[in-house]
C-alpha cells in the first residue's frame, strides 16, 4: 500500500518569538516493512538554517532555526511511504520467551533496548503485571501478542487523563492513557521480563465510518511498540489498536522511548502563552498489488 | 632530626608522607621541616592566618550547597613529592590520559570496545553520561578529551592509586594556582630554596591546547570560559581562570546560536566564538538536544559543535569516563589499546551490573566503599565499615533492585600527611587531585596539583564539600628549575580590553554596580547628616528644630524609596529610632541601605572576573561592615561603621576610577553612577528646600543639604560659615567645575551617551543623547535668582519645575539605555507537540 502522508503542525503565540531552535523527526525512514520514496519539510517563517541528519537510531532528525520575530509557527511535513505488508508477522516462529530472554546478550543492537530509558524504568510492579501472559516456555510472540491484547482490553483510552509527565506507575494504577502510555507500559513490562522492546512512533490509516467521505486531518500520529525476536528481528504490536500493525501503520521513527523521537520540539525565546493545532492526513494513493 | 616544638606522630600501621617507619623524617621533607621549626608553631600559625586573610581578601570562595561563598581553606604545609617519584606518577598519568582518550573516541565513534566486550554494553547505555545526541562528534585532531584530572592516593602498599577520574570538566586547577600564589606570599624564602616545579607551564599548555582545537577557519580563535553563574560552587574559580587565561566568561544567556555558529552577545553585536572551556555539565548545555529544563545551556549548541562550527573542552558526553564501574575494566582495555598494564593501577571496583561482581559485593559490603555509577548532587560514597547491620541489609536491596547503577570499591587506606591543626602537626588522609591537558605533542601534567586533607582524624573521605582542607603540592626538582617565561598574569581590565568584548549582561551588571555603588555612598550621607543633627546637636530642641528634622526624615524616606516611612499612619517622626534602624539595616526592605548594599555586591558578584583584587577587597570588606552594623544597637554607634562604609565605598569608587580601562564596560559603569548621583541629588533638594522656611531652618536645612551631597567643605571655601541659598543652588546645581554638581553629572552623560556603541542613522542624536543634552542645556541656561524665587504660597515654583524636569530627563536616560543595550529577553522555554493518539 502507498500513502501520502501531511503531518501540518501549528502554533500560534500570544507573544512575539524572537527565534526558535526546532528538531523535527518527521521525515520517514525506510524499514524492511517500508519504503519512504519522498519526503519533505516546509516551515513558516522560513528558517534561515535547515539540515537534516541521520541521528542515534538511524532516524531521519531534522534541526532548524528561524531568525525572524513571528507569532504564527507552522511546519508542514509531507511524505510518500509504500508498506509492504508481508514482512510483518510471523506466527509460526515459536522460540521460547526465556530463550529470547537468554540470549540477549549476543545482540547488542537488541539490548540496548532492554535497560531502563528516561520514560521507562523496569520494575517489579511492570513485571508483576506482565507475569500472567508469560507462563513457563510459552512462545515469545504468542505471550507478547497477549500481552497486547490484555492492555487493550484492561486499560481505557482516555486522552484527558495523562500528560507526557505523567509516571507509568500511575497509568498502572488508574488503568487509562493514550497511545504512548499503553506503548511505554508494554515495553516497561517487556524489559521488565528481561526482553528488548522499542517505542516506534508513525501513523495509522484510518477509515471512515461507511458511506462517509474521509475527513482531510482526521487521522493522528500514533505510536505502539516493536519486540525483538532473535534471529527474525523486530516485530510491531499496537496495544491501542490490540492490533499486529501491518498495511496501515506507516513508521517515522523508532528508539528507547518517546523523548528519543519526538515528532517536533523546540526552544522559543519569547512567545507566552501558545494555542496548537495538529492534524495529519493518511492517504493511500495507490493500491499495491 | 627532631622536630622539637613540633610534636609529631605518624598512625601506627599507616604510611606517612613525612615519616618513614621508624618516625624519621624523610629526607625530601628535611630541609622543610628545618624552616618550620625555626618558625616554631606560633610562627607557622601566622602564616597560616596570612594565607587565610589573603585568600578572603582574594575573594577565593567555595560555594557549599548550605554554605555560599565559603572562604577557601589552606594548610601552609604542603605535601611534598620527590621528583624520582613524581616522574613515575606523571608517566603514569600521561599514559592514564591517553587511554581514557582512545575509550572516549571510541564511545562516540566506532564502539569496537563494545563490541569486542572489552565494555559491557549495559554499563554504557544505561549510564546517563552517554549522550547519544553527541555520537559522531569529533574535534580536531588526535585528542577528545582536552583536560582530565586525576584523584590519586597513596594505597597501603607504598603505591600511588587512582582512586576516580574527572572528565567532565574538572575543578581545581585555579584553587591551586590561588594556593600557589599564597604559599610564595607567605614563605617566600621557604619556597624559592626548596626548588619546586612551577605551575606556569601547565597553564600555558591549557592556552596551546585551547587554541588547537579551534576549528580550522579562526585565524585568531576566540576562547570562552562557559560557567552556570556565581551560585555554582567554584564560581570563584571560573572567574580566576577566564581572566588568567584572557578569555571571556559567559554564562548560557550571553550566547546564541545562529547559522550553526556561535556567538557572543556582545554590546556591539554578535562576535564569533570558536572554543568553549566548559564549566557546566555537559547534559545541561542545550536545552533542545539535552536536558529540557536546563536554563544554563545554549539552545543549539549540540548542532553547532556537530557542524565543526565550534570546539568545546571537554566534549559534551565525557562525562562518560567519570562512571566509576569503568575502572573495572581498564585494564583489560589497557592490554587491548596498550598491550601493557597500567603504570598507575585504579582502586579495585566491582561493578554490579554483572552477576558474579554483585554477588561479590553483597557478600564483602562492611569493608567496601559503595559507590553510584552516575553522580547527582549529594550522592555520597558510602563506606561499609560505618554502616550497622540494618543500613547494610537497606544497601544491599538497594543494589539489588538496580544492580547497574552501584559500583562496590575497595576501601584504600590512605597514607596521611601532616596537617596543621590547632597549631599543632597531626596526621590527615589525603587525597591529591593532578591535572593534565591536551597539547597537540601530546599530554601536559601539571607538576602539583591540589591536595585535599580530611578534618578529621581517621576520616577517609576528603571532599570540599565536607570542608576538607586544601595544601598546595610541591614537587622538588634536584636543582633550581630554570625560570620558564612565566605567563605574565594580565589585569582584568587588560583582558577586557584586549578582547574589546562587552557582553549585554556584563554591561547591565556594570550599570548597576554604579548605580547601586552611588546610592549607597548618597544614603550614608544623607543619614549621617540627620542622625548627626537628631542626636547630637545640643540646640536641637524646639519647634523650628522640628521643621527642619521634618524635612531630613522626609528627604530620608524620598532619596530611599521606603514610603510611607516616617509619616505613614503612625507617625514616627518624635521617635525615629526604630525606623531609622530599619532603613539602615533591614535586608528584606527595598530601599533601605543593607538592601542596596546587597544589590551592590550581587551584581558585583556577577561580573566577579571584571575585578582587580584590591577592588573584590573592598567589596568584601563592605560586606563586613555591614555585618558588624547588625550586632550595634543604637542609632548613634551605628554613625562610626557608617564612616568605614564610606571609606570602603570611596575606595572602591576610587579603585575603579583610577584603575579600570575606560572601555566600554567602565562606560556603564559610570553613567550608572552619574544618573544616581543626578536623581538623588534632586530628590534631597525637593525635599529640603523647595519651600520657602524661617531663617534659621533654612539655613539649617542649607547645611544639611551641602554635607548630604558632600559639599559642605567646597561650600565653605568659598563661603564661609554663612549658608545662603542661591551660594547652594549654584554649587550644588549650576556649577561645572563641580564633580557633585547637577550639571557635571548631566554633561558626563552627553560624553557617554556619545561614544555608546551604535548603529544609528547619521547625524542624527542618539536618544540617549537628546536627554542628556537637554539636561545640561536645561542646567547651563538656567537664571539662578530665578530658582530662589518664591511664590505667594511660600514655594520656589522654579526650583521645584526644574527638578521636576531633571527627574524626569535622568529617568528616561536609564530606560532608554536598558531597553537599548541591556537584554531582557525572555528565558527561553521548550515546546513539544506532544499529544498524539
Amino acid at each position: 500500500m502507498r500513502y501520502l502522508i501531511t503531518h501540518r503542525t501549528e502554533y500560534e503565540y500570544s507573544e512575539i518569538v524572537s527565534c526558535s531552535h526546532n528538531e523535527a523527526r518527521l521525515l520517514p525512514r525506510s524499514s524492511p516493512s517500508q519504503i519512504c520514496h519522498a519526503a519533505s519539510i516546509r516551515v513558516v517563517p522560513e528558517p534561515i538554517d535547515y539540515s537534516e541528519r541521520a541521528d542515534f537510531f538511524g532516524n531521519r532528525a531534522a534541526y532548524f532555526f528561524i531568525g525572524e520575530p513571528h507569532k504564527r509557527f507552522c511546519v508542514v511535513a509531507t511524505s510518500e511511504v509504500e508498506v509492504i505488508a508481508a514482512r510483518q508477522m510471523d506466527f509460526s516462529n515459536l522460540m521460547q520467551w526465556e530463550s529470547a530472554r537468554d540470549c540477549l546478550t549476543d545482540s547488542p543492537d537488541a539490548l540496548q533496548y532492554a535497560l531502563d530509558s528516561p520514560y521507562v524504568e523496569r520494575s517489579e510492579q511492570l513485571a508483576a503485571y506482565a507475569q500472567p501472559s508469560f507462563s513457563r516456555e510459552r512462545p515469545l510472540i504468542d505471550a507478547v501478542n497477549d500481552l497486547m491484547r490484555r492492555i487493550h482490553v484492561e486499560f481505557t483510552y482516555d486522552p484527558g487523563f495523562t500528560t507526557l509527565a505523567t509516571p507509568l506507575s500511575e497509568v498502572m494504577s488508574h488503568r487509562r492513557g493514550v497511545c504512548q502510555d499503553f506503548a511505554h507500559l508494554a515495553i516497561g513490562c517487556l524489559r521488565s521480563m528481561g526482553l528488548a522492546a522499542r517505542y516506534v512512533s508513525g501513523y495509522i490509516e484510518t477509515l471512515p465510518a461507511p458511506g462517509c467521505e474521509k475527513l482531510i486531518g482526521a487521522d493522528a500520529s500514533h505510536a505502539w511498540f516493536s519486540v525483538h525476536v532473535p534471529e527474525h528481528g523486530w516485530m510491531d504490536f499496537d496495544p491501542t489498536n490490540n492490533q499486529v500493525p501491518s498495511e496501515r501503520h506507516i513508521v517515522l521513527a523508532w528508539g528507547r522511548d518517546y523523548g528519543d523521537v519526538a515528532p517536533l520540539k523546540g526552544v522559543i525565546f519569547g512567545g507566552g502563552e501558545h494555542e496548537l493545532d495538529v492534524s495529519v492526513d493518511v492517504r493511500a494513493i495507490v493500491a499495491s498489488s | 632530626m627532631d622536630l622539637q616544638e613540633f610534636i609529631y606522630s605518624a598512625e601506627p600501621g599507616t604510611y606517612d608522607e613525612m615519616l618513614d617507619g621508624e618516625g624519621r623524617v624523610r629526607p625530601h621533607w628535611e630541609y622543610m621541616m628545618r624552616a618550620f621549626r625555626g618558625l616554631g608553631p606560633a610562627g607557622l600559625e601566622r602564616r597560616r592566618m596570612e594565607a587565610e586573610k589573603l585568600l578572603r581578601e582574594n575573594g577565593v570562595t567555595y560555594n557549599a550547597y548550605n554554605d555560599p561563598g565559603r572562604p577557601w581553606q589552606l594548610d601552609p604545609v604542603p605535601l611534598l613529592v620527590s621528583s624520582e617519584e613524581w616522574s613515575q606518577i606523571e608517566s603514569g598519568l600521561l599514559e592514564r590520559a591517553e587511554l581514557l582518550n582512545l575509550i572516549l573516541s571510541d564511545l562516540y565513534g566506532p564502539r569496537e570496545l563494545i563490541r569486542k566486550k572489552l565494555l559491557p554494553l549495559e554499563l554504557i547505555y544505561g549510564h546517563g553520561g552517554f549522550l547519544r545526541a553527541c555520537d559522531g562528534i569529533r574535534l580536531r585532531g588526535h585528542h577528545q578529551l582536552i583536560v582530565y584530572a586525576a584523584d590519586l592516593a597513596r594505597g597501603p602498599d607504598n603505591r600511588m592509586w587512582v582512586l576516580g577520574d574527572r572528565t567532565q570538566a574538572p575543578s581545581g586547577a585555579g584553587y591551586a594556582l590561588e594556593n600557589r600564589v599564597a604559599m610564595t606570599r607567605i614563605l617566600p624564602s621557604l619556597f624559592r630554596d626548596s626548588h619546586v616545579h612551577r605551575l606556569a607551564l601547565f597553564f600555558q599548555s591549557l592556552r596551546a591546547g585551547l587554541q588547537a582545537i579551534a576549528p580550522e577557519q579562526a585565524e585568531n580563535p576566540r576562547v570562552v570560559v562557559l560557567t552556570p553563574g556565581p551560585l555554582n560552587e567554584t564560581f570563584f574559580e571560573h572567574a580566576y581562570l577566564a581572566a588568567y587565561l584572557g578569555y571571556t566568561l559567559v554564562q548560557g544567556e550571553d550566547l546564541t546560536v545562529s547559522d550553526g555558529h556561535v556567538w557572543l552577545k556582545s554590546l556591539s553585536g554578535l562576535e564569533h566564538v570558536d572554543v568553549i572551556l566548559r564549566r557546566v555539565d555537559d547534559d545541561y548545555c542545550d536545552p533542545l538536544e539535552l536536558r529540557e529544563d536546563s536554563r544554563l545551556g545554549v539552545a543549539g549548541l549540540v548542532e553547532a559543535a556537530r557542524r565543526g562550527n565550534v570546539a568545546i573542552a571537554n566534549p559534551l558526553g565525557s562525562s562518560i569516563l567519570e562512571n566509576p564501574g569503568m575502572l573495572a575494566f581498564l585494564p583489560g582495555i589497557a592490554a587491548h589499546f596498550l598491550g601493557r598494564e597500567l603504570r598507575l593501577p585504579s582502586a579495585a571496583t566491582w561493578w554490579c551490573g554483572q552477576k558474579l561482581e554483585m554477588d561479590y559485593v553483597l557478600n564483602n559490603l562492611e569493608r567496601l566503599v559503595i559507590k553510584p555509577t552516575y553522580r547527582s548532587p549529594g550522592a555520597r560514597p558510602v563506606f561499609g565499615s560505618l554502616l550497622d547491620k540494618a543500613s547494610l541489609e537497606y544497601w544491599r536491596e538497594k543494589i539489588k533492585a538496580r544492580p547497574h547503577a552501584y559500583v562496590g570499591q575497595e576501601q584504600e587506606g590512605f597514607s596521611t600527611v601532616p596537617a596543621l591543626s590547632s597549631g599543632e602537626f597531626a596526621p590527615r588522609h589525603a587525597v591529591l587531585r593532578s591535572f593534565i591537558v591536551s597539547r597537540p605533542d601530546g599530554y601536559t601534567v601539571m607538576p602539583g596539583g591540589l591536595t585535599r586533607s580530611a578534618t578529621l582524624k581517621g576520616d577517609m573521605l576528603v571532599s570540599n564539600q565536607d570542608g576538607g582542607i586544601s595544601k598546595d603540592t610541591w614537587v622538588l626538582a634536584s636543582e633550581p628549575e630554570k625560570l620558564v617565561s612565566i605567563v605574565m598574569k594580565p589585569t582584568p581590565e587588560q583582558v577586557a580590553v584586549a578582547r574589546g568584548t562587552v557582553s549585554s549582561r556584563v554591561a547591565d551588571n556594570l550599570f548597576w554596580v554604579g548605580r547601586y555603588a552611588e546610592r549607597a555612598e548618597g544614603t550614608i550621607r544623607l543619614l549621617r547628616a540627620v542622625i548627626g543633627r537628631l542626636y547630637y546637636d545640643p540646640d536641637s530642641i524646639g519647634s523650628e528644630y522640628g521643621a527642619a528634622t521634618n524635612c531630613l526624615l522626609q528627604a530620608v524616606m524620598r532619596l530611599t524609596g521606603t514610603y510611607p516611612g516616617f509619616f505613614g499612619e503612625a507617625d514616627l517622626v518624635p521617635e525615629p529610632d526604630a525606623e531609622l534602624f530599619s532603613v539602615i539595616l533591614d535586608e528584606g526592605r527595598a530601599g533601605s541601605l543593607a538592601y542596596t548594599l546587597r544589590s551592590l555586591m550581587r551584581s558585583g558578584l556577577a561580573v566577579r572576573d571584571l575585578w582587580s583584587q584590591d577592588a573584590w577587597r573592598v567589596l568584601e570588606e563592605l560586606e563586613q561592615h555591614l555585618s558588624d552594623a547588625h550586632t550595634l544597637a543604637v542609632s548613634s554607634d551605628l554613625l562610626h561603621e557608617m564612616d568605614r562604609m564610606i571609606n570602603a565605598l570611596s575606595a572602591f569608587g576610587g579603585l575603579v576610577m583610577e584603575s579600570m580601562a575606560r572601555g566600554g564596560g567602565w562606560i556603564f559603569l559610570d553613567m550608572g553612577r552619574r544618573l544616581e548621583r543626578g536623581m538623588m541629588l534632586f530628590s534631597l533638594l525637593k525635599s529640603t528646600l523647595t519651600k520657602r522656611q524661617g531663617e534659621f531652618v533654612e539655613e539649617l536645612l542649607v547645611e544639611a543639604a551641602l554635607e548630604a551631597s558632600d559639599n559642605l567643605i567646597g561650600y565653605r571655601q568659598y563661603h564661609r560659615n554663612s549658608m545662603e541659598l542661591p551660594a547652594c543652588l549654584e554649587l550644588l546645581l549650576l556649577d561645572e567645575r563641580n564633580p557633585r554638581s547637577a550639571v557635571y553629572q548631566a554633561a558626563r552623560l552627553e560624553e557617554h551617551a556619545a561614544s555608546l556603541p551604535r548603529h544609528r542613522a547619521a547625524g542624527r542624536l542618539g536618544i540617549e543623547e537628546r536627554y542628556a543634552l537637554e539636561a545640561s542645556s536645561a542646567l547651563r541656561l538656567v537664571d539662578l535668582d530665578d530658582l530662589s524665587l518664591v511664590d505667594a504660597t511660600g514655594a520656589r515654583q522654579n526650583l521645584e519645575q526644574l527638578l521636576a524636569r531633571m527627574g524626569y530627563l535622568f529617568g528616561s536616560f536609564s530606560n532608554a539605555l536598558t531597553s537599548a543595550y541591556f537584554r531582557h529577553e525572555h528565558s527561553p522555554q521548550t515546546i513539544s507537540s506532544l499529544r498524539t493518539a
